[in-house]
């Protein structure tokens, strides 16, 4: 079919639309990274060009004098220890759900998925004393197991979803081998699920790194600040510390390790959150 | 070797006792203990914690606050449901109809600020909206309406609705992808069909996609309802913390300052039961409102 005059203007037409909002969401981001780079006069006389030579003070500065350094560090720990034990505690039961035949399986799975639409900051006022009692209160291992517990529901979705695409055969024949069902969760049904594993960590590792308002709440002290934290902090500062050069850097050390996981895994990071969000 | 049933319980019980175990110490216990607190009036030492009935909920129907934190999120939700449904819906039908050979680069770049954190969504955009460094005031002033510059989050009437324009870009992304894995369903010869019957561009776009499309734009909508109930707080809290003059506070902004500002945690709770009760009446509603036949052609 020949292309009419009238279609490829139309074609042109539809980019304009595509290019302008292309525009909005790099022009921030590249102008951030930009800014990173300049020095607070700089950034005053000419916010939005490009610096006039990359000098990287504001990296140094935020990293020794405004503890992102440790902070850094404060959210590997939490995302790390989050992420374990998300699925240490969701594998078995999306499994059991899955695959062992018991009663009360389907009240038990909508039980888990409900969660996901109950808004969790009524929640928070007595998660806030019951961590005071546990003594993790403004601790790093109570915030990992608040968010491990905050995305078990969605885990258990996903990994649900994903067993049931495992052909049951090759457990049943490992079952007739003679291996208990402890070694055919642990060794035939984990590895297989690997790639839905890999996704659903994926994505709960970048909703622990980017997570601001529970750590606002659970955690007190500075030593303790995940990024988010120490972001907003600055942040709330600089009006009085005009550390905005500082700000840009603090901000873009939040935002490569993401953009280096989407740069990796865009596909399966696509695939898990729009599935996630046909359920949810 | 068969198992018997008793192996078969233990083995049950290893996958999802330790975890629902876990799930309700953590997630139904507070829930329900939120509901509980929402009866008494407590400041957070362990002695004075005061048994006031519906005391806290007659103070919520009194409170000048509340009716404005209602209408904040709701407007919040609207208006975000509208942005962002005709702009995913544009981007979706042009990157999957339109035959546009750079399709995958512009879906990569829409979706990222999906994963980006809501702290450096904010930030990013106080700077966009900064009276004397932003680009909205300097781009106002290029093109001659410099008298429409203002301090955007300063400004009690306008600080709402700039809050808007970051969610919108930080959402689009992933509605337009579940649009596009809808339109992606349609099949050919449907298209084929309505090309045959005479219908232009315009037409197939209403009388094909539309309809064809109905299920993930009911979702979307949901979702975007659900996320905004439950979720429109942080981006307030981070932009604006609620001001000028609660001019943004929307439910969960203002329990925070209620419960961990001013430490009225029963009252804290209260205003939880609310976004609790409002939300679920709002998601049964709109399912009842979205319910439309299921089209097969």
């Amino acid at each position: 079919m020949k292309r009419t005059v009238g279609e490829i203007m139309s074609r042109t037409g539809i980019r304009i639309p595509l290019i302008l909002w292309t525009l909005a969401v790099l022009y921030p981001i590249f102008w951030m990274f930009l800014g990173s780079f300049k020095s607070n006069a700089e950034i005053y006389a000419n916010p939005w060009g490009f610096p006039e030579t990359f000098n990287y003070q504001n990296f140094i500065t935020a990293w020794t004098e405004y503890n992102i350094g440790s902070s850094v560090f404060n959210s590997l720990i939490v995302t790390l220890m989050g992420a374990v034990l998300c699925l240490v505690l969701a594998i078995p039961t999306a499994y059991a759900i899955e695959r062992i035949n018991f009663k009360g399986s389907n009240v038990l799975f909508t039980v888990y998925i409900s969660a996901m639409m109950i808004p969790m900051v009524l929640a928070w006022i007595p998660l806030f004393f019951l961590l005071n009692q546990f003594n993790l209160l403004d601790s790093l291992v109570g915030l990992a197991v608040v968010y491990a517990l905050s995305q078990l529901p969605f885990t258990i979705f996903v990994l649900t979803s994903f067993i049931s695409t495992i052909p049951k055969s090759l457990e049943e024949s490992a079952a007739i081998d003679g291996m208990s069902p402890y070694g055919i969760l642990w060794k035939i049904v984990t590895p297989l699920s690997m790639s839905g594993i890999i996704t659903v960590t994926i994505m709960n590792t970048i909703q622990f790194w980017n997570e601001y308002f529970m750590a606002l709440i659970f955690l007190q002290s500075e030593g303790n600040y995940t990024l988010a934290l120490a972001i907003d902090y600055i942040s709330s500062e600089a009006q009085y510390t005009n550390a905005w050069g500082t700000l840009f850097a603090s901000l873009v050390i939040a935002i490569i390790p993401v953009i280096i996981l989407y740069a990796i895994f865009q596909r399966r990071i696509t695939k898990g959150m729009t599935e996630g969000a046909l359920k949810g | 070797m068969v198992q018997t049933k008793k192996q078969k319980y233990i083995f049950l019980a290893f996958c999802l006792i330790p975890t629902f175990i876990m799930f309700s110490i953590f997630t139904l216990y507070p829930l329900f203990n939120g509901l509980y607190f929402s009866f008494f009036e407590w400041s957070g030492a362990s002695n004075t914690r005061e048994f006031v009935g519906l005391d806290n909920y007659s103070k919520l129907f009194n409170d000048d606050i509340i009716p404005k934190t209602i209408w904040h999120d709701y407007f919040l939700v609207v208006t975000k449901v509208i942005g962002i449904m005709i702009i995913a819906l544009f981007v979706a039908v042009a990157l999957t109809q339109l035959k546009i050979t750079e399709a995958p680069f512009y879906r990569i770049v829409f979706f990222f600020p999906n994963i980006m954190s809501v702290v450096v969504i904010g930030i990013l955009w106080m700077f966009i909206y900064n009276p004397s460094l932003g680009l909205v005031n300097s781009g106002l002033e290029k093109i001659g309406l410099g008298e429409w510059a203002r301090p955007w989050l300063g400004d009690e009437k306008w600080a709402l609705p700039s809050l808007v324009l970051p969610s919108v870009w930080a959402g689009i992304g992933l509605f337009m992808l579940l649009l596009m894995g809808g339109i992606a369903n349609i099949s050919k010869s449907t298209y084929e069909a309505a090309r045959i019957d005479g219908a232009n561009e315009w037409q197939q776009f209403w009388h094909v996609t539309l309809p064809l499309i109905w299920p993930q734009i009911k979702i979307s909508i949901l979702y975007i309802v659900i996320t905004t109930l439950n979720g429109s707080f942080i981006i307030v809290q981070v932009m604006t913390g609620g001001g000028p003059n609660n001019a943004t506070h929307v439910m969960g902004s203002y329990l925070y300052q209620q419960a961990f500002k001013q430490y009225n945690f029963g009252y804290g709770a209260t205003i939880g039961v609310m976004i609790l009760v409002l939300s679920l009446i709002t998601v049964l509603l709109l399912q009842f409102l979205l319910r439309r036949e299921k089209v097969e052609y």
